[in-house]
């Protein structure tokens, strides 16, 4: 299916938005900037219905989370800990994301939960009957956790709506892909879960796209879980301090060559879609847009101590207890 | 009124809520007409309720407690049972660093209500006892229930089920298929956080749950004889904990005795006593014991097992420790 001139440029602006969006904030101390990743977050998010749910993997989450609406400020806010946040400094908002748009993030920092977690969204939407469906995605590193393994195997055993993404950047801080799991795709692990494993190149946003689209129709129509391999690869380091020299430089150099956002631009020129200028065009108002929402965050105040608690830890009761 | 055993109980209270609230489903292993649970503790549900909403798993713990919790955050009231408490640990990492956490770190805005059961206790089942009650008492955010009777049973499953926030629900299995109560048929609750004086007494009170509350019953019958006048009280959930019945009976008794199941290390009700002294010590005298299993792995021999965890004469010797003197 060739994707039409609407869809290519919707994704761009996305693409163009996240790679300013992870190269900005990959300046700010401790966060885990995903450059390079951001063709399999967008491709992963993109064309889902507000009420479906995603559970998006840390990195890249804030993409994915402005793409469901939250607001860049507050988000950013989120990463500065500042009281303009969904939270009003609560949580780390690098990887926790305000479910208020169906997006899941992580409470805690333990890598695995989001899977389990996003496989009970997609068990309450089974049980609504209204077709909703979830797409989480994970590392994967992630995906050698007993919580990838149980999730997989109840969300095939009770045919769930939900699709698994392995944003697959090659490593796990500095463990690469090729050392931590010895098959040849994650996608093959699929099959010891009886549902189809797909490989697909995630740096070829509209091949993503595609791919996680039909995962989605499949699951939609009842007809359970899919498991896609998004094979892409770190620019970053790990995070921001991290000086990212293990990576071996032949191997860099060729995955520099297919960075998904040069991908998508040589296919909207070749396509007529766009001119060069267009293209910078757009880049320029996503880095402006960027830089001031940043700025503004910055800016935004610590929160009080009123933001404390304690007398806030439960949710209060729902129904009266007589 | 019907006279039920703490397992009818339970299910009892489960069944009721479930018919008054679609929202609530329950996810186990086993927990299927077939089978009915483990030391059928989802006896009847499979059959009255259906496979949509008794929902049998494969062995899955971490990803049954994950999927309790991203039900509850699209609008479900799920139980999980964990068959075991045992079996806790698999599944601590999605409740106690994520689920415990996410109402207080979305700043009010996400909450999880969710129901978890566990089975646990010497007793009967030639395993399978131990609790680790501490490991989910000890983080903020999740509540536990640990009733003693039939009617705290299903008192309080209700109000857990209509609890927004995780709740940790303790089942004994020396109690299990025991002594049957009255247990009302109406709509009634044992709110999380009261705790009952199962006895009244003037000398001495002694803090216990479960089955512990029961032995500590006994142990204040004996003593009754003695001359030594005991207060019982069981906080029936040990989070929230009721510290102020503990404390004004202790206001009165000034001497403190609390009786766990569990190792005295890391016992929730250890804190308890260090509260009660924080309030009360330096007012007038105060005498405090604590009885628990002894600090190792739990053995398997039943007299071993007795003679490791508190019983009717170890409660009565504390007892008698404190009230001797003076
Ligand atoms: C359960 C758990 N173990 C270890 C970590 C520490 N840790 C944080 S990120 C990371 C690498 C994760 O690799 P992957 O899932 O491939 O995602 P990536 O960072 O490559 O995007 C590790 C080991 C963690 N947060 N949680």
């Amino acid at each position: 299916m060739t994707p039409d001139a609407n869809l290519l440029t919707s994704l761009y602006h996305l693409v163009a938005k996240g790679r300013v969006l992870e190269s900005l904030l990959g300046k700010l101390p401790g966060f885990h900037p995903g450059v390079g990743e951001e063709g399999v977050v967008v491709g992963a998010f993109f064309g889902l219905k507000d009420s479906d749910y995603i559970a998006p993997h840390y990195r890249g989450a804030l993409l994915a989370a402005h793409m469901r609406g939250a607001d860049l400020r507050r988000l950013i806010a989120g990463v500065l800990g500042k009281v303009t946040s969904y939270s009003r400094g609560r949580v780390r908002g690098d990887i926790c994301l305000p479910l208020q748009f169906n997006t899941l993030g992580m409470f805690s920092g333990v890598l695995g939960n989001p899977l389990n977690i996003s496989t009970g969204i997609a068990l309450a939407a089974s049980l609504d009957e209204k077709q909703g469906v979830v797409v989480t995605s994970f590392g994967e590193g992630t995906s050698n956790l007993g919580a990838f393994h149980e999730s997989l195997n109840l969300a095939a055993c009770l045919a769930l709506p939900i699709v698994y993404i392995c944003q697959n950047n090659g490593y796990a801080m500095s463990t690469r892909t090729d050392y931590a799991l010895k098959c040849t795709s994650i996608a093959d692990r699929a099959q010891g879960y009886g549902m189809p494993g797909i490989r697909v190149e995630g740096n070829d946003v509209v091949a993503m796209h595609q791919a996680v689209q039909s995962a989605v129709a499949r699951a939609r129509a009842g007809e359970g879980p899919t498991l896609i391999d998004a094979v892409t690869y770190r620019i970053s380091g790990h995070y921001s301090a991290d000086p990212n020299d293990y990576q071996p430089k032949d191997e860099r150099a060729s995955w520099l060559k297919k960075d998904p956002l040069l991908l998508l631009k040589a296919r909207l020129t070749a396509q007529g879609v766009m001119t060069d200028a267009q293209l910078a065009e757009i880049e320029k108002a996503a880095e402006a847009e960027i830089t001031e929402a940043i700025a503004q965050a910055q800016a935004d105040p610590d929160p009080g101590l009123e933001v404390l608690g304690p007398d806030d830890l439960y949710s209060p009761v729902l129904e009266r207890v007589a | 009124m019907s006279q039920l055993t703490f397992q009818e109980a339970v299910i009892q209270g489960i069944s009721e809520e479930m018919e008054r609230d679609e929202r609530i489903f329950h996810l186990g292993q086993d927990i299927g007409p077939i089978y009915n649970g483990a030391m059928h503790s989802a006896k009847g549900l499979g059959a009255k309720f259906g496979p949509r909403r008794i929902i049998q798993t494969p062995i899955s713990e971490s990803a049954m407690v994950g999927a309790g919790i991203g039900a509850a955050l699209a609008g479900r009231r799920p139980i999980v049972q964990l068959m075991f408490a045992e079996f806790l640990g698999l599944g601590l990492t999605p409740l106690a660093c994520d689920a415990a956490a996410m109402w207080y770190k979305s700043d009010g805005k996400v909450s999880v209500p969710l129901v978890i059961r566990v089975l646990y206790g010497a007793g009967p089942h030639r395993g399978h006892s131990e609790d680790y009650q501490a490991w989910v008492a000890s983080v903020p955010g999740i509540k536990v229930a640990m009733p003693s009777t039939p009617r705290d049973a299903k008192g309080l499953m209700k109000a857990a089920l209509r609890d927004n926030n995780p709740v940790v629900f303790f089942e004994h299995m020396a109690l299990y298929h025991g002594a049957r109560q009255e247990v009302p048929e109406d709509d009634y609750v044992v709110p999380l956080g009261a705790a009952e004086i199962k006895s009244e007494g003037s000398d001495v009170t002694i803090v216990a749950t479960a089955l512990m509350a029961q032995q500590s019953l006994k142990a204040a019958e004996q003593l009754r004889g003695e001359g030594i006048s005991a207060e019982v009280v069981d906080p029936r959930s040990i989070v929230p904990m009721d510290v102020e019945t503990v404390r004004r009976s202790v206001a009165k008794t000034r001497r403190l005795v609390v009786v766990s199941e569990s190792w005295k290390t890391g016992d929730p009700l250890s804190d308890l006593t260090a509260s009660i002294a924080e309030e009360l010590a330096g007012e007038a005298p105060l005498k405090i014991a604590r009885v628990g299993l002894q600090n190792t792995p739990r053995p398997f021999a039943m007299p071993l097992v007795r003679a490791a965890m508190p019983n009717v004469q170890t409660i009565t010797e504390a007892v008698r420790r404190i009230t001797e003197s003076n």
